[in-house]
């Protein structure tokens, strides 16, 4: 496995909101390389600029200086309509809630992005994802005849449908209680594990952090600390020692 | 409670921007109606129901008919009158309508659709009209006055030479007398020409006569009593009546013409403001469910039940007093439109002002308020209903009411409408078309509450050929997602499509049905010759075009109203041989050859109604008195000849005037059409009202009058076409407002704006399509359901004009397109991050 190839890298990305005395500068110079066939997580206090971070990687934000790259392509010059497309083809999501189209069914859900680009699915993968996440029986139906969890990992299951280049992942187990996250997070990593995918994820959960090969810690938009192969207290002693406020 | 519903209401402009705009347009047309029909009725009041006699006599016209000879009296009543004690002087007057004054290069003065009257010199001074500015009473047959507008304004002095062409004759005569426009009665402020009275009845009646008799009182004479002994003197068939009562009659008449133009209007007024109220309804529905957060927030914090719900209604009231205001204002300025319109053609209606009544004001805003809250009701009802816990829960929901009661009171109406038509069918005639245009409407309510069961398939068919590409697929499910929220938005147009399509198919009926008739009846005959303005024209006509070289032969035809047990017809009277060449009929039963004894065939609508056969007799009515008729023959339906037929001598013996109608004219053998034409019309040049006319230009002729009632009906019916258009936009606005967060995740996931737009046109186009289809169906049936209970009254032919139809549903589509432009623009600047993250 090649572990040193990039799938995504920031170069001193900075991210400025409003102006003057109500300037906030949610990342300042921040530069991270994304590994390919990697899961990596990205933690901090809230305000940290975590999610502006994963916003800006996905190009559904322009950051304000720097530079963003998805595989060899630089972001911050391409039209809408490309950044689109790019997001469509080689980037998958998943996000805290809301994630499925709640007038199309799992499956339709599964194949949306495929659909939008008029590709013709790769049906073995399409069938390997859909076992992986076990939901071969209620691929006819609507989210809302879904549970929370199984709503989670059909989106993961979209996320997954085009063979991104890199899977962002917000908070995706945010709403979830503790076994469908692990379902969730357990899916994420077999799919880095088995497929080799790529995954970066924001979460603020210690233990859905120990899920990843590589945790990085944000802190006023800047990047803090780095963890590799983390366990749920490795995690939360790096977090105690950045914020003392988590150690009460 | 207001405040916070006026808050709400400035906080979402745009939402509420399109009902106020859809009540706006609604209450335009009853304001415009309303304040139109006051200023003209004020203005044309002022002037025409004014009278200088103190008792009017005038005969009783058994026929009331609007166009022909009017009724006439005879020299003696007026000797009767005289002898009445308390007269003072009994002056006999004659004024005709319908009289053609040339202007010098022959054409005809313009007189805006006004009449132009004809009158005797008046023996007395204080009872005329009119007064003598200029020059001198006009004396014997080669001597007339004119008013001093019209003189002017043709270019007329005195001493010139001017052509007058009367219903029953033509003549040139020099101008001796200018005089004053009318200034009283009917010919207040037309254009009139004076004869002295001998001649008066010469050319303007074509027989002695006279139509009413100005009574000047002795002073201390009782009016009251004086008017019950005349009228005891001369019997019957008089109106005697004071100047008071003159005047009220008046009125009742101006008010009976301009009371069906207004109630036009007022109709469609109901037509928009009913279209309209659907697109308040689905607005509110929207509006609840989207904010039933902050409602049920308002709930939690104490607002009660019935609170919430009127937080709501004071919403719609700020809509409804804004839209009302601004329809007003609209109908105002439309009423004034239309007033200086007419102002500016010249026509002799004097200026009143704009008449803007109490009452105007009130029912605009009556109307618009009340309308307005009741189309939110429903929507404020669920609102109040909403538990305190919805405002904790995300993505609360309002439940929405079974559609059972709805679906079974939908298929009632279907059902009884089903009914109806049944009996309509049976019915026959008028009384069956009204029947269906009732059954009609209790289908289209009936479909209005049923389809949101259908709506989801109907629209899955419909898209069929849309293919089966992401973004299609999308906005085909969203339009199938509310099925009630589709159905209502798709009402609206359903409705609209309905009357038009309805009326698209009767008229090309109509048209078709002309031409059938015509060139089934117009057998051997090569020209027609009419007349419009007056209707009829002198038998000199006749003479002078049988004497020309290329005629062969000439059929004269007169026509007259009259009345069959108070039932309105049509005399018609034709010569020996007419209905053998120039016009071919059928005979149901009976013969022809009754006619030459002084019987009458009988068309057979007229005869079922009657319930005649050959040989039965029935009493006709005419301007002239009563006369017994026997059936000869029962007439098959006929458009050429709708109408009871006698033979010409017995015609003449009614009384009727010596004028004809129609000509039909046949050419002589080795003559061309052309030739014989242009001899005719040189013959008759002199003659500008009259039209010499081959088949196919009689048809498109007779076509002429559908064309135009298509016209301005369509026209009008395109206005509840734009509110429900309007409807389409603000459902697919608010749509995108209430799913800005799914679209930030389609946006997120890789959806482009093209396909983002290409969903929302979808969408507006299923729902289109849907109400077009719909409407389609229901004006199409109705239209062919009204043909076949028509069959024997002038629609004989069913045509539905395919094309036209297609190109409708064409149309639809295109307007589904144009709907979703601004919604779906608006939807593709949404900020991808901001979309997601709205609650």
């Amino acid at each position: 496995m090649i572990v040193n190839e990039a799938a995504v890298r920031a170069v001193g990305v900075t991210k400025r909101y409003g102006a003057g005395q109500t300037q906030v500068d949610a990342l300042v110079d921040l530069s991270a390389d994304f590994g390919k066939g990697r899961f990596t997580a990205i933690m901090g206090p809230s305000g940290s600029g975590k999610s502006t971070l994963l916003h800006c990687l996905a190009g559904l934000d322009q950051p304000t200086s720097g530079q963003v790259f998805v595989g060899d392509v630089e972001l911050s010059h391409l039209p809408e309509k490309q950044l689109t497309h790019l997001r469509r083809d080689r980037i998958g999501f998943v996000f805290q809630a809301f994630n499925l189209v709640p007038t199309l069914t799992a499956f339709e859900n599964i194949t949306l992005p495929l659909d939008l680009a008029g590709r013709t699915p790769d049906r073995d993968w399409l069938r390997t994802v859909i076992d992986t996440i076990g939901l071969t029986d209620r691929l006819k139906h609507k989210p809302s005849e879904l549970s929370g969890g199984q709503q989670q990992r059909v989106a993961c299951a979209r996320a997954l449908a085009s063979r991104p280049d890199v899977v962002f992942a917000d908070e995706p187990t945010g709403n979830l209680d503790s076994q469908s996250s692990a379902d969730v997070l357990g899916f994420l990593h077999r799919s880095v594990r088995e497929f080799g995918q790529t995954v970066v994820m924001v979460t603020h959960d210690p233990s859905a952090a120990s899920y990843a090969d590589r945790v990085l810690f944000l802190a006023d938009g800047r990047l803090r600390s780095e963890l590799l192969d983390p366990t749920a207290e490795t995690v939360l002693d790096t977090m105690k020692s950045l914020d003392p406020a988590v150690a009460g | 409670m207001l405040k916070i519903g006026l808050r709400s209401v400035l906080a979402h402009r745009l939402r509420f921007a399109l009902c106020t705009v859809a009540v706006m347009l609604g209450i335009a047309f009853v304001g415009g109606a309303m304040v139109f029909t006051d200023t003209l009725a004020t203005a044309l009041k002022k002037q025409f129901a004014g009278s200088t006699a103190d008792i009017t006599v005038t005969p009783v016209d058994p026929v009331e008919s609007r166009n022909g000879p009017p009724p006439t009296l005879a020299s003696a009543v007026v000797s009767e009158v005289a002898a009445v004690a308390g007269v003072a002087e009994a002056d006999a007057q004659l004024l005709v309508s319908d009289v053609q004054i040339r202007k010098p290069d022959g054409s005809t003065i313009d007189t805006y659709g006004l009449a132009t009257y004809g009158a005797g010199w008046p023996h007395a001074i204080s009872t005329s009209p009119f007064r003598l500015i200029d020059g001198q009473q006009p004396f014997g047959t080669a001597e007339l006055a004119l008013d001093q507008s019209t003189a002017s304004k043709a270019g007329y002095a005195i001493g010139d030479q001017v052509r007058i062409v009367s219903a029953t004759r033509a003549v040139t005569a020099k101008l001796t007398g200018i005089i004053t426009p009318a200034q009283a009665g009917p010919a207040a402020g037309a254009p009139l020409v004076v004869f002295d009275s001998a001649t008066a009845q010469l050319v303007l009646l074509g027989k002695p006569g006279w139509t009413s008799i100005a009574v000047t009182l002795k002073p201390d004479a009782d009016t009251e009593q004086v008017r019950t002994a005349i009228a005891k003197a001369v019997g019957d068939p008089y109106n005697v009546r004071t100047a008071a009562q003159v005047e009220a009659d008046g009125e009742t008449a101006l008010d009976t013409t301009f009371g069906g133009f207004s109630s036009i209007l007022l109709m469609f007024a109901g037509l928009a403001l009913f279209v309209g109220a659907f697109l308040i309804v689905n607005t509110f529905a929207m509006q609840v469910a989207q904010r039933s957060r902050e409602l049920a927030m308002l709930r939690a914090i104490g607002a009660s039940r019935g609170q919430v719900t009127r937080t709501v209604l004071a919403e719609a009231l700020v809509i409804g007093l804004i839209g009302s205001t601004l329809g007003l204002l609209l109908g105002i300025a439309v009423a004034a439109g239309i007033h200086f319109a007419y102002q500016q053609l010249g026509a002799a209606i004097p200026s009143a002002g704009l008449q803007i009544t109490p009452a105007t004001i009130i029912a605009c805003y009556l109307i618009g308020a009340v309308l307005t809250l009741a189309a939110a009701y429903p929507a404020a009802r669920r609102a109040g209903r909403l538990s305190p816990m919805a405002a904790l829960r995300d993505g609360a929901t309002i439940p929405e009411r079974s559609l059972l009661i709805r679906l079974l009171f939908g298929g009632f109406l279907l059902l009884m409408a089903g009914c109806l038509y049944a009996v309509a069918n049976h019915a026959g005639g008028m009384p069956g078309a009204v029947l269906i245009g009732l059954a009609s409407a209790m289908a289209l309510l009936g479909i209005v509450l049923t389809s949101p069961l259908v709506s989801r398939y109907a629209v899955r068919a419909l898209m069929a050929p849309f293919g089966r590409k992401a973004a299609v697929t999308l906005g085909r499910r969203n339009a199938e997602r509310n099925p009630r929220r589709t159905s209502a938005t798709a009402s609206a147009l359903m409705i609209s499509v309905a009357l038009i399509s309805g009326l698209v198919v009767i008229a090309a009926s109509a048209k078709a049905s002309i031409d059938a008739s015509i060139a089934a009846a117009i057998g051997t005959s090569d020209l027609v010759i009419g007349s419009s303005d007056p209707d009829t024209f002198s038998p000199q006509v006749a003479d002078r075009v049988r004497k020309l070289g290329e005629v062969a032969a000439v059929h004269q035809v007169r026509q007259q109203d009259g009345k069959v047990d108070d039932i309105p017809v049509r005399l018609t009277g034709v010569g020996d041989g007419t209905l053998a060449g120039p016009i071919s009929v059928t005979l149901d039963s009976g013969s022809l050859d009754g006619l030459a004894k002084g019987q009458a065939v009988v068309p057979r609508t007229l005869a079922k109604t009657l319930n005649v056969s050959p040989g039965k007799t029935f009493t006709l009515v005419t301007t002239s008195g009563t006369h017994k008729l026997t059936v000869a023959g029962i007439l098959s339906p006929n458009r050429q000849l709708n109408a009871i037929v006698v033979a010409l001598p017995t015609y003449e013996s009614f009384g009727g005037a010596p004028a004809d109608s129609l000509l039909y004219v046949d050419v002589a053998d080795g003559t061309s059409m052309a030739q014989a034409s242009t001899a005719v019309l040189s013959e008759l040049k002199d003659y500008p009202s009259i039209q010499v006319r081959d088949q196919q230009a009689y048809a498109a002729q007779a076509r002429g009058p559908v064309n135009a009632a298509a016209g301005v009906i369509g026209m009008l019916l395109a206005l509840a076409v734009l509110i429900a258009i309007l409807g389409i936009v603000n459902t697919l606005a608010l749509g995108v407002v209430e799913r800005t967060r799914e679209i930030g995740l389609l946006r997120a996931i890789g959806m482009d704006r093209p396909q983002l737009r290409r969903m929302l046109r979808v969408e507006s186009i299923a729902v289109t399509l849907l109400g077009a289809l719909l409407g389609l169906l229901v004006g199409v049936l109705t239209a062919a359901a009204i043909q076949r209970v028509l069959v024997d009254d002038g629609l004989g032919v069913l045509d539905i004009p395919v094309l036209q139809l297609i190109g409708a549903m064409l149309v639809s589509a295109l307007i589904g397109v144009l709907a979703a432009v601004w919604p779906s623009r608006r939807a593709a600047r949404l900020n991808v991050l901001q979309a997601i993250a709205t609650e």
